[in-house]
């Protein structure tokens, strides 16, 4: 909400700067997000128009002699509204109007001109550009334009926070602005001038639904005349960003903006039966509101109706069928208080917020709707010269809301450990904001006025006293308190990243919604959002691959190939309608390219599936590879991770189908394992470091080609060796030089004893053995 | 024989012009000196002298063989010096690991856990899709109230969410543990906003305070000192008050602005403050939520977000370069 300074001090005493102001407001609680200054130059005068004739050259120009109060200059001017005698804006040649602006002597179509008249939207004051300014109050030629209309100013743009509609209006920012800095709040009481007919005679309202609508006031205003708003009226306006219309709508807006009460005014003549009658819609009924949209109701929406038909929206906008026009002579004005939950659901069901809507949803004073309609009739009678009938129509249902609390002072010291506020300050800080406060032995009651709705509690009281107070004010204290014992359960994941970037990894984070088309490779039961950002961030990714995958995109995009990747998060998967899903932490890893930077003495290595599978062996200790079919690895080139027995994870090159629908054309290996496995580190107790030497024999076997290493390694084992220490593989090959259908594969094997030297001839024994296992399991010859 | 000294002589300086490499060396001097050697061969010829010559060519052989054995070792000597000169280009580039980086806002998210574990935090998580009444209801937001426009959210259906504020875990722990409880909880949250200074997932570290005696005074000591480890000694601290449904008294935390030190810039909007978290005091309401009785204790609570901390830190003006996986981004962050 936009409002001025200038506005504000209307109602409270300030000697402040608006600077000053602003930062107040904004440490209590009402931020101001902008101060904007505003002025117009001071070369800027007020000038009399001595002579306008018609540009000899040019029809819609006219060469002006212009009393500027020091010297008469020439002036061209394209204004329609230009006249003799007329008093407006003048800036001499070299006033500066603008970065960009800078007024100069010129000559246009062969008469010279000595600096320029304005127009309201020249200055910046308003966005009217129909003509040059005109003046509404007395000037002379000579006055400094920004003195005699007073229009140094400055605009402060507030957030109220959701709980404090009391502040989305001017007299609730400068209430604020009282209680902070100790002023009195001074809003006039209004007096109508009211003719002799009473209203009664000419409107009655009946309100059908109560609930909806507690509360309806109305005046009723004849020979209004329709025309443009007083200038200082249409600037604050501006200044609120609110677009001026015409008098009568201009000055309900402004008491909008001036007391927070949404008004509303229709044309009476459009109003059938002289009445007004407030009822939910109909399920389905249309109605056409001001913007001309047609809008279909729901039976909780409300409407105001004459004895006809709707004509208006309740609380959110007027109907086209009633609204006020140039022609319009007589006025019904509504000043009500309807629901605000009832508006709400209105106001988003049919996906339309304004002003009027925006303040009622809040909760506006329930205490104000006289008052407000009183301030606009008032203002119509002088600026419309509107004749006001006697009365104002008040139905009111609301039962009055005011009521006291009780604040204890050992409460207040208890939440905000403070002690040494004088309980003087207490006092002045609720009287200030308008409550009534008498203090008693433990604390004070305090009477909340009925417009402060959001005040109901005792904490409610304790915000409200420590945001004027000054939480500056509160002095930090660190409480005792003991560090963390242990180590941090984050501490494994911590190490988890450092190894892996120490593996030459980078750590990505991919957003944890993917597009739908990824459910063909990784199962349709993915979680749908019903409002997603776009179709490519749809589903709750059952995989991190998807996200990998395009964290690999994109930078091939970027010409890079040699790319290792990973990301640590959880992935969704559904469970029952209406429950909350699983949610699985997981490792994601994924490499292409050259596992390794390119170095000038040897040529490099394209990453293969052994790559990544040394990824996942050296985080993951005693883990197995089981041949698996996933969607998303290519067949026969895959496999689960398998620890302890169960599938912890998969890896594998990457399907063809993905990388082309990605247009790679590089081999990507990819790995997923569930987190938890990888965090888990258990302390074995410290195991003797060998005395005894160790002695390796290799092992050049011949087997079929189908025969697993795994299972070499298993049936040598099953043997039970004591003094086997270590299998580890030293050669595969394949070529001419073995049969068909065969493979070589060395073996080290290296044994060791914890309590001797091994001799050879024990270790010949266990060959022996071995290779006749493997014979005789295996098939597996020794080479020859 | 004179004459064959003189040759041999010649020989043997022309042999050693040639040599290039100290391994030389030694088959040269045996060539020459060696027991079969060139020179032992004339000396050999000394017994057919005449007893007069015989002294003069022994002292000019003598002379001769001390003079191959001198430029055998200068040579030596030469080469050694040469050879170091030539010896490896130091300068290629050596075999060096690639190095992955960890994300940006990990470390930051590590760094600001590592702050709070000292400060007697414990480490608590919650679901990321979550239920209305654990992100909004129980956090004493209501059906239809205001503050809910103030998060936009997406929805799997009615009832269920992705969480828009890491607050919720407040909600987890104390139904679970009850108090008092001390606790930060880092995660994911989301909301339907994409820009260059909103992303729909970004990271928040809540942290939740409750036990008897706990008081606003706290909550600023202890935001006083996360930002000091965070941002340095001297950082000056401003509570703002403000308005969440969860907390009562609520605050915003601005810290002076690092980049200008609080005389305003473009980053901090001219204001010589920059926001970085909010907080308060635990709602009594939130209370009633868990099952604890609001009279029996006090405490507060905060959120931050990581991004927010990662960019003022790190001078990152665009949130979306974390969730773009621009290695040229992340490798910065080594």
């Amino acid at each position: 909400m936009k409002i001025s300074y200038s506005w504000i001090r209307e109602f409270v005493d300030l000697d402040v700067d608006a600077a000053t102001a602003a930062s107040a407001l904004t440490m209590s609680g009402t931020e101001v997000e902008e101060l904007a200054h505003q002025s117009v130059p001071r070369e800027v005068v007020c000038a009399r128009i001595v002579e306008a004739r018609r540009h000899p050259n040019a029809d819609k120009l006219f060469v002006c002699m212009v009393d500027t109060g020091r010297e008469t200059l020439q002036v061209v001017c394209g204004a329609p509204n230009t006249r003799s005698g007329m008093m407006s804006a003048f800036a001499p040649v070299g006033t500066s109007l603008g970065p960009d602006m800078q007024v100069k002597k010129a000559k246009i179509r062969g008469e010279e001109s000595f600096g320029v008249l304005l127009s309201e939207r020249e200055l910046g004051l308003t966005d009217d550009h129909t003509g040059i300014m005109e003046f509404d109050v007395e000037t002379k030629p000579g006055d400094v334009l920004t003195d005699a209309l007073g229009l140094e100013d400055w605009v402060l743009d507030v957030n109220v926070t959701p709980n404090r509609g009391d502040c989305l209006s001017v007299i609730g920012v400068a209430r604020e602005l009282a209680a902070l800095f100790g002023r009195e709040l001074r809003v006039p009481s209004i007096a109508v001038p009211e003719c002799a007919e009473p209203i009664g005679q000419a409107l009655s309202v009946k309100i059908v639904d109560t609930l909806g609508c507690p509360r309806y006031a109305a005046r009723f205003l004849r020979d209004v005349k329709i025309g443009k708003s007083p200038f200082s009226m249409r600037r604050r306006l501006f200044q609120s960003g609110v677009r001026a219309i015409n008098n009568v709508v201009d000055i309900t807006n402004y008491v909008m903006l001036e007391y927070g009460q949404p008004l509303h005014a229709f044309d009476s003549t459009f109003l059938a039966g002289g009445g007004i009658v407030v009822r939910r819609a109909a399920q389905g009924e249309t109605f056409v509101t001001l913007d001309s949209v047609k809008r279909t109701l729901r039976d909780t929406d409300l409407l105001i109706c004459d004895h006809e038909k709707a004509v208006a929206l309740a609380g959110v906008m007027g109907g086209e069928n009633s609204e006020v026009l140039p022609t319009t002579t007589s006025v019904v004005l509504e000043s009500a208080f309807f629901d605000p939950a009832g508006i709400q659901k209105t106001s988003k069901g049919l996906g339309l917020s304004t002003e009027a809507s925006y303040r009622f949803e809040r909760g506006i004073d329930p205490g104000m709707q006289v008052d407000a309609a009183n301030r606009a009739a008032y203002l119509m009678a002088v600026h419309a010269g509107a004749t006001v009938l006697k009365g104002v129509i008040d139905e009111n249902h609301l039962a009055p809301s005011g009521r006291n609390i009780t604040l204890r002072r050992s409460f207040l010291e208890k939440v905000l450990g403070i002690s040494d506020f004088p309980a003087n300050d207490v006092e002045l800080i609720f009287r200030g904001l308008g409550c009534g406060i008498t203090a008693g032995d433990a604390g004070w009651t305090i009477s909340v006025p009925a417009f402060r709705h959001d005040l109901l509690r005792e904490i409610d009281l304790v915000e409200e006293f420590i945001r004027v107070y000054g939480m500056d004010k509160v002095k930090p204290e660190l409480p005792m308190f003991r560090p963390m014992d242990g180590v941090s359960p984050e501490k494994g994941l911590k190490e988890l990243r450092v190894t892996l970037a120490a593996m030459g990894l980078t750590e990505v984070i991919t957003y944890s919604f993917i597009a739908p088309r990824w459910r063909e490779y990784f199962g349709k039961a993915a979680l749908e959002l019903l409002n997603p950002i776009s179709d490519e961030m749809r589903i709750m990714r059952p995989s991190l691959l998807p996200g990998l995958l395009a964290a690999l995109e994109r930078n091939r995009k970027l010409q890079t190939r040699d790319i290792s990747l990973f990301e640590i998060g959880k992935t969704f998967h559904p469970k029952g309608q209406g429950e909350l899903p699983e949610e699985v932490r997981r490792l994601g890893a994924i490499v292409s390219g050259n596992r390794f930077d390119m170095h000038w003495s040897e040529k490099g290595r394209t990453v293969d599936f052994y790559d990544i599978k040394g990824v996942a062996e050296s985080l993951l200790k005693g883990m197995e590879l089981k041949p698996s079919t996933h969607a998303h690895y290519k067949a026969l080139c895959q496999a689960d991770v398998v620890l302890d027995g169960a599938v912890v994870g998969s890896m594998g090159c990457v399907h063809p189908d993905i990388l082309a629908m990605a247009d790679i054309e590089d081999d990507v290996y990819a790995m997923e394992i569930v987190l938890e496995p990888l965090l888990r580190r258990q302390w074995k107790g410290l195991s003797d470091i060998p005395r005894f030497p160790s002695t390796w024999r290799d092992l050049s076997l011949v087997a079929r080609e189908d025969v697993p290493y795994a299972d070499i390694v298993r049936t040598i084992s099953s043997l039970g060796i004591r003094d086997l220490s270590q299998i580890s593989v030293v050669d595969v090959y394949q070529g001419d030089r073995l049969p068909a259908n065969r493979k070589g594969v060395t073996i080290r094997i290296t044994y060791q004893s914890p309590e001797r030297t091994l001799e050879d001839s024990m270790i010949n024994r266990w060959q022996e053995r071995i290779l006749n296992v493997l014979r005789a399991e295996l098939d597996i010859e020794l080479r020859q | 024989m004179e004459r064959q000294l003189e040759e041999l002589r010649k020989q043997f300086l022309d042999d050693l012009e040639h040599i290039h490499k100290s391994e030389d060396i030694d088959p040269l001097r045996i060539q020459y000196l060696g027991r079969k050697g060139r020179l032992t061969a004339v000396l050999r010829q000394m017994g057919s002298l005449s007893a007069e010559e015989r002294p003069r060519m022994g002292a000019l052989s003598n002379e001769l063989k001390a003079f191959m054995e001198q430029s055998l070792v200068a040579k030596a000597a030469a080469l050694s010096t040469a050879q170091a000169a030539t010896g490896i280009d130091v300068t290629l580039p050596g075999r060096v690991l690639r190095r992955g980086t960890i994300h940006v806002i990990n470390q930051v998210m590590e760094e600001i856990q590592d702050i709070f574990r000292n400060l007697g935090f414990a480490v608590a998580s919650g679901p990321e899709v979550e239920d209305d009444y654990h992100n909004f209801e129980a956090l004493n937001m209501p059906a239809n109230h205001p503050a809910r426009d103030m998060q936009d959210t997406f929805y799997f259906s009615k009832g269920i969410l992705l969480r828009t504020h890491t607050s919720p875990v407040q909600i987890r722990v104390m139904e679970s543990q009850g108090i008092p409880v001390r606790i930060i909880a880092p995660g994911k949250v989301y909301r339907c906003d994409f820009d260059i200074t909103h992303s729909p997932m970004f990271h928040q570290v809540e942290g939740l305070w409750v036990e008897q005696g706990i008081t606003f005074a706290h909550l600023k000591g202890v935001l006083y000192e996360f930002a000091r480890k965070c941002f340095g000694p001297d950082i000056p601290l401003r509570f703002r008050s403000s308005f969440f449904p969860f907390t009562e008294p609520s605050a915003e935390v601005d810290m002076g602005c690092i980049i200008c030190n609080g005389s305003g810039c473009r980053v901090c909007g001219n204001t010589g403050w920059l926001e970085i978290l909010g907080c308060g005091m635990v709602d009594p309401e939130v209370y009633r939520f868990v099952g604890i009785d609001p009279e029996t204790v006090t405490g507060f609570a905060f959120g931050m977000g990581v991004e927010r901390i990662a960019m003022i830190k790190y001078g990152i003006d665009d949130i979306r370069l974390f969730y773009d996986s621009d290695l040229r981004f992340l490798g910065q962050f080594a």
